[in-house]
């Protein structure tokens, strides 16, 4: 090569500078939508998402309503509330959230490990457009997969729910409400009355309490006729009195009813819907931001998952008088004081005000602010890291 | 390489802004980058005029590709100033970069994506034409039969093309090409050579970072060596070469009596004997009547001459003198 160097040329004419704002922080649509297909054609995280959010359900329950079909008398209906709340609040809900940070891991982690970063860099996009490009796209994913799982939850808890049920060896008709229950409690006051529990304590409530001597034993066997202590002097009770009672006990007893035999309603469906997407949502924006942090994926996956499983449940329930307050700060807590009533706490446990009082105290305006603050927060962070990390 | 081109101009340009005015592609003053105590990047004194092809040399670790990083955005420099494309660097940043392309280091892509979808993730982060040119820039590189594999199954000379297509994304008026010929086979090096010139002639900028210094010697018009993070030597190839000395090379009967006479022939020349014959090493600026006088000479000291070769300098033999890694820099 002996040429001489070219003279400068000065200012090509074929230079243009392109007007598409990439110095701005707001990521375009075509941004989100390359973001998306990029995440959704990583076929093995994918496999992994629907596995647990769509794959593990459904499996589940495909498996009752073979064996329901298969045996109805060994295996009870596929559907109903036990069915609902054991899928929501067992599986979707915690396994929702993990799924959600690997995939907020990835995308946080993907284009720096995989040497994408700096092509991207070297566009002159802007790095905070870059980070939240992210966002849109990775919440697309993993909402429509929750919602995809939970939909499959909720047909087949409403439509597979039993539709006669054996109740204490009472044949009782399914899907009542609290009228119609009381209703039917009137109409079968006997059986109602033999067989159905009550609340010993609240005996003096009812409305005539003159065929129910003090001291009794309660209902049982004898068809209405209350035994004196020692098994003499029954006083037979009226079938006005009967119905009463039948009545009274059918109060006492619908919610276990409705736990136990009705589906779900369709409110907390509702409700329960939000917040397994809301917990869905926090685990993929605290996932990005920790492994756009970190700059990998496997130690923001693990540190998550050690949250969710281990250090939320002890935080919940633990009683650290110093530390409350940090504890409070743990956001498994404030989505646990968010969630709808009727559904068992999570961290184990049932759902009734007892088991409730278990949690550490939180208000819903804390809550509110604890998951603000913790999605604020980490995205802060990793987009902080973006801008400052070499490439 | 297919000789299919992109398109020099862009559509997309109408409306557009114009680049801003200077002569230079690159121009940097006092650029520095520290790693702790290394001095990577050392006050580096940079000016690459638009539209020829330039080599950056210098041996592992003198701080090449530090220096395109820092340029590139991809780190921030410590002191200093630089300019591309006649915008500052970082004030306007994304202008600069708008029309620029870079490989940097060894090219990585996605590897569960195809490589045509690896171009459509990038060129979604450049303007709305960029998208339009992936045909385009995936046949110029030669990866068009292949675009629709996923890039796990390409080999390296493969992602070094995809590489260099997702640098025409932006139709940029400068590359920065980091190592290009890397993983390629001599087919491979020629196509790239072909691409770089006919990329040059269509009135772009090419930075071409190597240490193959023959391919930049084939490649590119002027040159800039770096070494210990500092740009010791800058300028055109042939007048960086006009001032090293001729080596005449001399295949003969009696090698010994030959270095004799023209040791005696009072031309100042240096002669060693090799198992080929003489290497006559004469000083620079040596006119060509010298060259046949020892001919003569040796002609009537009867000596059998069977060849005679003048030796041009190469760009690798003065690199290595000029840099420190073999000896004091001249």
């Amino acid at each position: 090569m002996t040429t001489d160097a070219p003279a400068p040329i000065g200012p090509s004419s074929r230079v243009g500078i392109p007007q598409d704002h990439r110095g701005s922080w707001i990521p375009t649509g075509a941004m989100i939508a390359a973001r998306f297909k990029e995440l959704r054609r990583r076929r093995g995280l994918m496999v992994a998402l629907l596995t647990v959010t769509v794959g593990i359900p459904a499996i589940y329950l495909t498996i009752r309503l073979l064996l329901h079909a298969a045996a109805p008398h060994s295996y009870g209906p596929a559907g109903g509330f036990n069915q609902y709340v054991g899928l929501v609040a067992g599986v979707l809900y915690v396994f929702g959230f993990i799924v959600a940070a690997t995939l907020g891991a990835t995308a946080g982690s993907a284009d720096l490990t995989e040497g994408m970063f700096r092509h991207h860099v070297i566009t002159g996009r802007s790095r905070i457009a870059l980070y939240l490009a992210r966002i849109p796209a990775g919440l697309a994913i993993i909402m429509s997969l929750v919602a995809i799982g939970f939909t499959i939850v909720c047909a087949v808890c409403v439509f597979a729910a039993p539709t006669s049920l054996e109740y204490n060896g009472v044949h009782v008709p399914a899907q009542l409400s609290r009228t119609e229950f009381q209703q039917w409690a009137a109409e079968h006051a006997q059986e109602v009355v033999n067989s159905f529990p009550i609340d010993i304590s609240s005996r003096d409530r009812i409305a005539n309490p003159a065929c129910l001597p003090g001291g009794g034993p309660g209902f049982g066997p004898g068809g209405g006729v209350i035994k004196q202590p020692g098994g003499t002097a029954a006083t037979p009770c009226t079938p006005a009195q009967l119905q009463a009672m039948a009545v009274f006990i059918a109060k006492q007893d619908y919610t276990d009813y409705a736990r136990v035999f009705l589906y779900p309603s369709d409110s907390l469906m509702v409700k329960t819907g939000l917040w397994i997407e809301l917990e869905a949502i926090i685990g993929f924006m605290v996932g990005l931001g920790l492994s756009s942090l970190l700059g990998q994926r496997t130690i923001a996956v693990i540190l998550l998952i050690v949250l969710e499983l281990i250090i939320t449940p002890i935080a919940a329930r633990a009683r650290l008088p110093h530390l409350s307050n940090l504890q409070r700060a743990v956001v498994g807590l404030a989505t646990a004081h968010l969630e709808p009533g009727g559904l068992p706490t999570p961290f184990g446990g049932g759902g009734s005000p007892a088991e409730r009082s278990l949690l550490l105290h939180e208000s819903t305006t804390v809550a509110v602010c604890v998951i603000v603050a913790w999605i604020v927060a980490w995205t802060a962070l990793g987009a902080w890291r973006m801008m400052t990390r070499d490439a | 390489m297919n000789a299919h081109q992109i398109s020099a101009t862009t559509s997309s340009d109408t409306g557009s802004s114009r680049a801003a005015e200077g002569q230079w592609a690159v121009e940097t003053h006092g650029l520095t980058k520290r790693f702790g105590e290394n001095v990577a990047v050392d006050g580096v004194e940079l000016l690459v005029p638009r539209g020829c092809a330039f080599g950056y040399l210098g041996p592992n670790g003198a701080g090449k590709t530090t220096l395109i990083r820092v340029l590139l955005g991809l780190t921030h420099a410590d002191a200093g100033t630089m300019s591309l494309l006649g915008y500052p660097v970082p004030k306007e940043r994304d202008k600069a970069l708008a029309r620029v392309g870079a490989i940097v280091d060894e090219p990585r892509f996605h590897s569960h994506l195809t490589g045509r979808e690896n171009l459509e993730v990038l060129a979604s982060s450049r303007e709305h034409a960029a998208g339009e040119r992936i045909v385009g820039v995936l046949d110029r590189v030669g990866l068009r039969q292949r675009a629709d594999d996923r890039v796990a199954k390409y080999s390296m000379g493969m992602r070094q093309r995809l590489g260099v297509a997702a640098c025409l994304l932006g139709d940029p008026e400068l590359l920065v090409l980091d190592e290009p010929m890397n993983g390629l086979d001599p087919a491979g090096m020629h196509d790239m050579r072909e691409m770089i010139r006919s990329l040059v002639d269509e009135g772009r900028t090419i930075v071409l970072s190597s240490h193959l210094l023959d391919e930049v010697q084939r490649t590119c018009d002027t040159v800039a060596i770096v070494d210990r993070g500092a740009v010791i030597r800058q300028g055109p190839i042939s007048e960086l070469l006009a001032g090293t000395s001729v080596v005449l090379r001399v295949e003969c009967s009696d090698p010994d009596r030959a270095r004799s006479l023209v040791e005696h022939a009072g031309v100042g020349a240096q002669v060693e004997v090799g198992h080929l014959g003489l290497e006559i090493t004469l000083p620079s600026g040596t006119r060509r009547a010298v060259i046949a006088e020892i001919s003569r000479v040796l002609v009537e000291g009867g000596i059998a001459l069977y060849e005679l070769q003048p030796m041009q300098a190469t760009l690798e033999s003065w690199f290595l003198r000029v840099t420190s890694r073999l000896g004091d820099p001249e």
